[in-house]
């Protein structure tokens, strides 16, 4: 085999060759390395051999980016400590931990601040006893698949509902480590090294100059995890944030933990009329700044929790939702104080009676007991969707889950939600939808009856994919483009673009073994 | 019709966990809340009183910040609360909280149902309800699952035990607890959240409710904790290492030895 | 009225006592501990302090002359004209205090004589107290008066009842009644050196036990839940029965309407092999997967308690305190920290292996295997090593 980590793969590395995407890969070999020595080893290994590398952590992603379409698998579940920690004069946190800790698990580790510091040095040791001491800390990227690693989102540039008030996962990293596709290794930090405009320098590890020549699109301005992060002067640290595996190996992570909250309270809004909306959007965006997530789900999403309700005893506990509401609102208030969190809901109240609703139509949740409920009702919904497909899988098994991921720009929310409604309507589709409406980012996921409709949902999809970019807005704002979305990637950005997307890969990776699929479709006799 | 719904403030995380060096808790939450069983009971009086127009009272024993929870259910719906705080009552066992509890009752005047839930998380006794029914006087039925009808003077419930379910007719007043999950306790809403900013609350200490000092705080507990401690055991426990696979290999092999 | 009191002198300010605290009852000031008006006196901060500075002082003085109280009674609580199992388990208990305190057993029983009456015994029972009713229907408004007038007339040390639902209900109202201390769910009974009864149970909702004395009122009264103690037959020369008769008038407030036997659903306290896992399996899917290793290995799978809290599991599955108490021949513990409540129920496991992530868990203070490692991958290798070797 060569290095002696690679093993071949049989039936017990079967489920290896696909994730929650439900697309199904292929591949010859499979490593879990455990360190950023055995990582380089592997990746030396088959740069040497000209073997093509799929990274993979958990397997959690939607766009199939962990599916491999040939070659080798490097799987990094095995590397999943916490290697140091540091604080600087804010009170500020950072952690410097590896690519496969699973984010439930360093969201536990920040709570019970329990940290395993077997091999940390004095100052990491220092810092650990200033953290214990410290208030409560968080990681605020919250993507719904909590069982995600942190490699894999930081190769997506992962959201969550957060996002609204904290940013991407980008906001909260400040430093890399990379592994090439030739071995050596890149060290990032942000803050550290900055592009020229459009020409960005970086050192490796062993002093080696690459001199990468940036591509010279513009990103929309809204929520955006569709290609290469790239602007004028930008942090080299950025480039590798959402790069969807194909530009290196991410063998270490930096994060900045913030301060959490004294006070965090969600409270779910019930509109009877679908149109107050925007408006009611619009208020909150503008009004309302402790907010931290501002979530939507329409009439479709609350009807199929109605039927849930009723036809599935694991959903018994969901709240009662009346026929008359069409709507719904879901925000989360982060406020150093209860005086504060009272106040904001004083100004939804007064907001919603303003636009002719009724503010007892709502739940507010202050405690675990009822912010649980809250999370389990917010997260049926795409429960219950996935269901909803996985039955109709047994009848059509080539439908699978067709949710959108695209943002647009706040001035164009009322006119993509009327966009997406006529045009579904217009094609007689069966749809729900939800999601981050505060960022203008909603997963409308269409549920086809048949394969035809399958097939002209997908359609649809695309057509959406120019509509949107020509609002200015991302294909996908969140799940990354993997090895699904490469054609929406070429309609946002366009040929020209792409191809000087593939260039800049071209620089980093010659001879072409990373992530191959991702990003950009694999052209015939491109397979070796 | 009025109606009392006793509430408890309790930690708000049941994983009390003793450094055995030190000797000091390990906490793992900050907050304190309502006893979940209390929950239920809160939301089953809110039930009852959208049926049949009820008056209706939450009532706690407890440090002043349990003022709290007294105000959380009337947002949830409940009309108004009583907290019984007082340093007096610092140190009681189950029988002179059960005393104090009665007393405050007693202030209420005519009470037709008093519900508790069956017990609380942190004492996990469930003696309180039977207790501070024979304390008023009053037939008590522990374990209910469901009332089923609700009049002036009577009401019918069903209760259950380890192998029964028993459909009881109770003359009113009369005191229940009440199993958990029995119904499914709604959020507070905004506007009720802003409304128990201004409703009242009473706060009554000892001298209020003319306690008879005997009775009340460790005074009034016949019962006392002398000693609390990790339990020890005397079991040489046998640590199997390796890598994973190794592990498990001796497991099975264990089990088979066993089985 | 009761207070905390710190001895300033012996005090170093150490500050443990403050840590030890739920309800910020005690903090630093100045360098020595001081009680706060958020002090419960419940006395955890005791145990915490280094040099013994803190103690409870409790003003009471004895009333009654407890001397005139004497012997353990278990109160012989039926269920279609049997005695309850945990009756007899409570018996053997008492006979075994009752050695140390040189008195006597004995057992109420109310309304009509059980068919296995004679059998208490064999157990070491001394005396028989029955009190015959006349159309007697088990509810707490009538036993309530019987306890009344047994105790009174008696004047019991200590009652012993079933920790059954009935037993939960009557125990507490008698304890109000007679202005006497109640203990629920006891897993330990001892006499100590001053004939008081030490009555120990799962406590703080953690992983703490506590012991519990009623030393100032009479009777001592404690509800324990079957499988706790086991039986015991002894040789025994006394068979004493007394019959007394009297005429109750209650309310009659509590009227059946209907009463269905629920369906007799198998629960976890009979297993010989069980599989348990809590909350350290993560997921429910993971739940999915220790339910097909228990297949696989033919045990039965029990939970802990959370998880039948938040409804991945129906409450016939739950081991521990507030579930059925086991006594399997092998008992695989799967991410189960090993909470006072649930070890509580398995003190009568034979061999137990436990596996958790956490090296520091309780379970393994119990634990015949100890092995550190994550629930989910350990369920799958487990699965993974079975099924081959079937095939």
């Amino acid at each position: 085999m060569g290095s002696h980590l690679l093993k071949k793969i049989d039936t017990k590395y079967e489920h290896y060759l696909r994730d929650e995407s439900r697309l199904v890969g292929k591949a010859e070999t499979i490593s879990f390395p455990e360190s950023h020595d055995e990582i380089v080893e592997v990746i030396k290994h088959c740069y040497t051999n000209n073997i093509r590398v799929t990274v993979q952590g958990a397997r959690t992603g939607l766009a199939a980016g962990s599916v491999p379409m040939e070659g080798h698998i490097m799987n990094l579940m095995k590397m999943d400590k916490i290697l140091a920690i540091r604080s600087d004069r804010n009170g500020a946190f950072y952690l410097k931990a590896q690519p496969g800790l699973i984010l439930s698990k360093l969201r536990e580790l920040i709570k019970t601040k329990r940290l395993d510091c077997t091999g940390f040095d004095e100052s990491s040791l220092e810092a650990y006893k200033q953290f214990i001491e410290s208030e409560e800390m968080f990681f605020s990227p919250d993507p719904t698949e909590t069982s995600a690693t942190l490699g894999g989102m930081v190769a997506c540039n992962a959201s969550g509902a957060r996002s609204y008030l904290y940013g991407s996962i980008r906001n909260h990293i400040t430093g890399l480590k990379v592994v090439l596709s030739d071995g050596e290794s890149l060290s990032l930090r942000r803050g550290e090294n900055f592009a020229k405009g459009r020409e960005l320098r970086v050192l490796t590890d062993s002093g080696r100059v690459i001199l990468l020549d940036l591509p010279k699109y513009n990103m929309p301005r809204t929520k955006n995890a569709s290609g290469y992060f790239i602007e004028d002067n930008m942090d080299a640290i950025d480039l590798f944030i959402g790069s969807d595996g194909t530009l290196g190996v991410i063998s270490e992570i930096e994060i900045k933990l913030l301060k959490l909250p004294n006070v965090i309270w969600g409270a779910m809004c019930l509109l009877q009329k679908a149109e107050t909306v925007d408006r009611f959007v619009d208020f909150l965006r503008a009004e309302c700044e402790h907010v931290s997530s501002i979530e939507y789900f329409d009439s479709n999403s609350l009807e199929i929790l109605r039927m849930q309700k009723i036809m599935n005893t694991a959903f018994k506990r969901l709240p009662d939702v009346e026929k008359d509401i069409n709507a719904a609102i879901y925000i989360e208030i982060h406020a150093d104080t209860e005086v504060i969190a009272l106040d904001t809901l004083r100004k939804v109240a007064s907001e919603l009676e303003v636009i002719g609703e009724d503010s007892s139509n709502s739940w507010v949740a202050r405690n675990q007991f009822d912010k649980d409920k809250l999370y389990f009702f917010r997260h049926a919904v795409p429960e219950s969707v996935n269901m909803l497909i996985d039955q109709k899988r047994i009848d059509y098994p080539n439908i699978t889950k067709l949710g959108t991921d695209m943002s647009v720009p706040d001035e164009y929310l009322s006119e993509i939600m009327n966009t997406y409604n006529s045009m579904l309507k217009e094609r007689n589709l069966k749809s729900a939808t939800w999601g981050h409406i505060g960022n203008n980012h909603l997963h409308v996921n269409i549920l086809p009856e048949n394969e035809e409709e399958y097939i002209r949902g997908k359609e649809l999809y695309v057509e959406w994919a120019s509509i949107v970019t020509q609002m200015g807005g991302a294909v996908s704002a969140e799940h990354g483009v993997g090895k699904l979305k490469s054609g929406m990637l070429t309609i946002m950005y366009g040929d020209k673009y792409i191809s000087e997307m593939r260039k800049l890969k071209a620089q980093l990776d010659p001879i072409e073994i990373l992530g191959i699929g991702s990003m950009f479709s694999v052209e015939e006799g491109d397979v070796k | 019709m009025r109606i009392v719904v006793c509430i408890k403030q309790v930690p708000s995380s049941n994983e009390v966990k003793m450094d055995p060096v030190t000797k000091t808790i390990i906490r793992d939450g900050k907050q304190s809340v309502i006893n979940p069983y209390d929950s239920f009971a809160v939301e089953e009086t809110i039930r009852i009183k959208r049926e049949t127009g009820a008056e209706t009272i939450a009532i706690s024993m407890g440090i002043p910040s349990a003022e709290e929870i007294i105000r959380d259910s009337i947002a949830r719906g409940i009309d108004r609360g009583m907290l019984l705080s007082d340093r007096n009552f610092a140190g009681s066992d189950t029988l002179a909280t059960s005393y104090t509890l009665s007393l405050g009752i007693r202030e209420l005047g005519k009470v037709d149902m008093i519900l508790c839930g069956k017990l609380a998380i942190d004492g996990d006794t469930a003696q309180i309800g039977p207790e501070l029914a024979e304390h008023l006087q009053i037939p008590h039925i522990t374990d209910v699952d469901e009332f089923l009808e609700i009049h002036e003077d009577k009401v019918i419930c069903k209760k259950s035990d380890e192998k029964h379910s028993t459909v009881l007719e109770v003359r009113l007043p009369a005191l229940f607890t009440l199993n958990k999950d029995i119904n499914n306790p709604r959020l507070p809403s905004i506007s009720g959240v802003l409304d128990s900013l201004n409703k009242k609350v009473d706060i009554c200490d000892s001298q209020k409710l003319k306690a008879e000092a005997s009775m009340l705080g460790t005074a009034g507990s016949p019962t006392q904790v002398v000693r609390t401690f990790i339990p020890q055991s005397s079991k040489n426990t046998v640590m199997i290492e390796g890598k994973l696979e190794h592990k498990v290999s001796r497991i099975i092999e264990i089990i088979r030895e066993e089985s | 009225m009761g207070s905390l009191i710190i001895d300033r002198e012996k005090c170093f300010g150490c500050g443990r006592c403050h840590k030890s605290c739920i309800y910020d009852g005690i903090k630093l000031q100045e360098g020595k501990a001081e009680v706060t008006n958020s002090c419960t006196l419940c006395g955890i901060c005791i145990d915490s302090c280094p040099v013994n500075a803190i103690r409870i002082m409790n003003d009471k003085e004895a009333n009654d002359d407890l001397s005139m109280y004497r012997d353990i009674w278990i109160f012989g609580e039926t269920e279609n004209g049997k005695l309850l199992p945990v009756v007899f388990e409570l018996i053997s208990k008492a006979r075994e205090l009752s050695n140390v305190r040189s008195c006597d057993v004995k057992v109420l029983i109310i309304g009509s004589k059980p068919s296995n009456l004679n059998e208490v015994y064999q157990y070491g029972v001394d005396e028989v107290i029955f009190y015959k009713i006349d159309s007697y229907e088990k509810t707490e408004e009538t036993d309530i008066e019987i306890f009344d007038d047994a105790i009174r007339s008696y004047h019991p040390e200590i009652i012993l009842y079933g920790a059954t639902t009935y037993g939960r209900s009557i125990a507490p109202r008698v304890a109000a009644r007679v202005r006497t201390g109640l203990t629920a769910d006891c897993t330990q009974l001892e006499i100590d050196a001053d004939n008081v009864l030490q009555q120990t149970r799962p406590a703080f909702g953690g992983n703490l036990m506590a012991t519990i004395v009623c030393s100032h009122t009479r009777p001592q009264m404690a509800t324990v839940r079957a499988g706790v103690f086991l039986p015991k037959k002894v040789d025994s020369e006394n068979h004493k029965f007394t019959k007394k008769e009297i005429s109750i008038n209650t309310q009659k407030a509590i009227k059946i309407i209907q009463q269905s036997k629920k369906d007799e659903i198998k629960n976890i306290s009979e297993a010989d092999i069980i599989l348990s896992v809590g909350r350290g399996i993560g997921s429910q899917k993971n739940l999915l997967a220790a339910e097909k290793l228990a297949n696989l290995m033919g045990a039965q799978l029990g939970v802990s308690r959370p998880l039948v809290d938040i409804g991945w599991k129906e409450r016939t599955c739950q081991i521990g305190q507030t579930g059925y108490n086991i006594s399997p021949k092998l008992l695989i513990a799967i991410g189960i920290s090993g909470a006072v409540q649930h070890l509580a129920g398995i003190t009568n496991a034979g061999t137990i292996i436990a596996i958790n992530s956490d090296p520091d868990a309780s379970i393994f203070n119990i634990a015949d295997y100890k092995i550190v490692g994550d629930s989910k991958e350990v369920i799958d290798e487990m699965i993974l090593q079975i099924e081959n070797a079937h095939s």
